[in-house]
């Protein structure tokens, strides 16, 4: 990763942490597993924790599994190469044991790719599934263990009518069986009410986060999401190429405002609640292309594939519990989160 | 209504009709005629794709890059197209230098089933900034439920459209309304249909596709493709026309293309033959018509049993030297009939 590329994550945890000094202060000293630990969430917690551990002296320690452990040092080689962080190579569902230091957990494995959900259903729900089963069971030996953070999604909410401006996490809408994400929201499902389950029956110390959607460094653009390809045809001169008329309304959050939130909840959310994770301000697809070329120095066109009647959906959390009862906010809006997005890929490739 | 995407498969499925033989002239020749029609998108290539230039389903008189080059010069107006079934085809190989050659759109093609295989191809094609379908060939072997699951598949690695091709041309307009209807209520993405003349319903059958909802449709001057031949474009667009649909095409210019692919293209104009019309009742795919043919004749056999034989094992296209088992079969079953 080039020198730019490390100075705006850099930028970016310091601006997170700035004006919240000892927010975080209950990590201190601690141990901190983290499944999915090399994914987007684990990458982006292991910024900010690394950042703390340098800047405020934290010391943190964190340990990170994956099954794709042995890639992470191609993709984020400063965090690879680093003392306090541990990567341990497992698929999640053959986690039998977890050591004994360990005194949270953030339990983040899963793939969101909807391709991957199509392509591999099966494998899709039994990661999610039977991982988490593996988690809950080897967290209940741990002697210490005083928080653990499940990564739901916000698509355990199913379709959000269209009428309703903002997800709440009382909504309780279901999922339509046709959708090939549906395997994906079901396991998540599942996985929360397991988690429930173990908090219930066993006193697990669990809080869940559902996270909706999100832009910025690390994530990869060749992911089948609208803003993803959007940058991605800026980045290569364009044309922008949009699905519909563009009035399709969707959040985005920055991910140094995410690895934050994530950690708050871990730290300060109450025992078996669970709170959206995103940007409660919608923006229309064709907004979005807009603010992106006009970021971009390429000023790439914009196209509508508009062959079919627009179907129009809606997936923008309501963020109010997690700003009232823990004063979570948005660090980055739109505009810089889309601004930086670009300028770190223009980094990466340059 | 909706404006329908014609994409005009000429120079790619009327390949298959000449055994791969189309010469530079001639696709210079059509391609220029076909920009001046403005057809927004003109694919290009051997009849079965990108890569397929072999002994098995029969070698190019031209190169993928010779063929591609040729009609990029003529095109200044229109998308250039390739059709591409990753097995043949490979991306560094195949897709990746017809893009750099200046192909615009990528149909990426599967059997009806196995939408799995396309999941990379798709991919490189949007990393690379082109427009990409999926394409779900022999369709009518799939019941629609399989169909929108492998459709959905496409739509989620990242196709902009996917076409349904009655590759043995077996539908019957109601086959056509049932699987069009059902991908259209299920997909967010435009959904189209490529038609064969096997049993006499390309034009009908291609109506019935746009008027549950397909947006996209192919077709081909004179109806020039495997077998049967396709859905005819000129008539095809001339009813559009008449029923008021918007294609954006010049339909003289479009007249004057198609009569200089009769002239020039088209040694003899597609026909419904016998064997054409056992093709279609056995639900085997046209393109294998040739081969069935000279291998029928080798083994002393009837063509129809072939086709029927074929039909009841369910081959697909790539599946050609199967046909050499099933004659092989035939004849020592009549030598032997016990």
């Amino acid at each position: 990763m080039t020198t730019r590329c490390r100075e705006l994550i850099q930028e970016d945890c310091r601006l997170v942490t700035t004006g919240q000094p000892g927010s975080l202060e209950a990590l201190r000293h601690r141990t901190l597993l983290i499944t999915g630990g090399t994914g987007f969430v684990g990458t982006w917690i292991a910024e900010l924790i690394t950042f703390l551990n340098d800047t405020q002296n934290l010391g943190v320690r964190l340990l990170l599994l994956s099954s794709h452990a042995n890639d992470f040092a191609a993709k984020a080689p400063e965090l690879a190469a680093r003392t306090d962080i541990q990567l341990i190579k497992r698929d999640v569902r053959g986690l039998f044991e977890i050591t004994p230091e360990v005194e949270y957990i953030i339990h983040a494995a899963g793939n969101p790719d909807h391709r991957m959900h199509a392509t591999d259903p099966i494998s899709t729900m039994n990661v999610i599934a039977q991982g988490t089963g593996a988690v809950l069971q080897a967290a209940l030996t741990l002697p210490n263990l005083r928080g653990l953070l499940y990564i739901s999604s916000g698509l355990v909410y199913g379709q959000q009518p269209w009428e309703l401006a903002q997800l709440p996490e009382s909504y309780t809408g279901a999922i339509a069986h046709s959708s090939s994400s549906a395997c994906y929201a079901e396991a998540k499902r599942f996985a929360e009410m397991l988690c429930d389950a173990y908090r219930r029956q066993s006193r697990l110390p669990i809080v869940i986060a559902r996270p909706f959607a999100f832009i910025g460094p690390y994530q990869l653009l060749d992911r089948p999401w609208a803003i993803n390809n959007f940058i991605r045809d800026c980045l290569m001169g364009g044309p922008i190429r949009i699905l519909g008329d563009g009035s399709t309304v969707r959040s985005y959050m920055y991910p140094s405002d995410m690895a934050y939130w994530l950690l708050r909840i871990l730290l300060d959310g109450a025992i078996g609640t669970c709170y959206n994770v995103g940007s409660p301000h919608g923006i229309s697809l064709a907004k979005v292309a807009e603010r992106i070329a006009l970021y971009s120095q390429k000023r790439p066109e914009i196209l509508f594939n508009q062959a079919r009647e627009s179907q129009s959906s809606r997936f923008v959390p309501d963020t109010s519990l997690a700003s009232r009862t823990l004063g979570l906010h948005l660090t980055v809006d739109i505009d810089t989160a889309i601004q930086r997005t670009l300028l770190w890929n223009q980094a990466r490739n340059a | 209504m909706p404006p329908i995407l014609i994409s005009d498969s000429t120079l790619r499925d009327g390949n298959h009709a000449v055994a791969h033989q189309l010469t530079a002239p001639q696709i210079a020749q059509y391609a220029r005629c076909a920009d001046a029609a403005r057809v927004p998108i003109v694919e290009v290539g051997h009849g079965n794709g990108l890569g397929a230039s072999s002994l098995q389903v029969g070698e190019s008189a031209l190169t993928d890059h010779e063929q591609l080059r040729i009609a990029r010069e003529q095109l200044s107006h229109v998308k250039l197209g390739v059709h591409i079934i990753p097995g043949f085809a490979t991306i560094n190989k195949d897709l990746a230098p017809a893009l750099a050659l200046g192909v615009d759109v990528v149909r990426v093609a599967s059997h009806c089933t196995e939408a799995d295989i396309t999941q990379r191809h798709i991919d490189y094609t949007r990393s690379q900034g082109k427009e990409v379908y999926g394409v779900l060939m022999m369709s009518h072997m799939a019941p629609r439920e399989i169909l929108v699951e492998q459709a959905l598949k496409m739509e989620s690695y990242g196709a902009e459209g996917v076409v349904i091709m009655d590759s043995a041309g077996a539908y019957l307009p109601v086959d056509v309304a049932e699987r069009i209807s059902a991908l259209v209520a299920a997909l967010r993405i435009p959904i189209g249909f490529h038609a064969h003349n096997n049993l006499g319903m390309s034009i009908a059958n291609s109506l019935t596709a746009v008027e549950h909802g397909a947006t996209i449709i192919d077709g081909s001057a004179r109806g020039f493709g495997a077998g049967a031949g396709n859905a005819q474009l000129e008539v095809l667009v001339a009813v559009l026309m008449r029923m008021g649909y918007a294609t954006g095409i010049d339909h003289y210019k479009l007249l004057e293309a198609a009569d200089l692919a009769e002239r020039e293209l088209i040694p003899s104009l597609p026909t419904i033959s016998s064997l054409s019309i056992v093709s279609g009742l056995a639900g085997v795919f046209s393109g294998f018509t040739k081969h069935v043919v000279r291998i029928a004749q080798t083994y002393q056999v009837d063509p129809r049993d072939v086709f029927f034989e074929l039909g009841r094992r369910k081959v697909v296209a790539g599946q050609e030297d199967i046909i050499i088992e099933v004659a092989d079969t035939l004849a020592k079953q009549r030598k032997d009939p016990a």
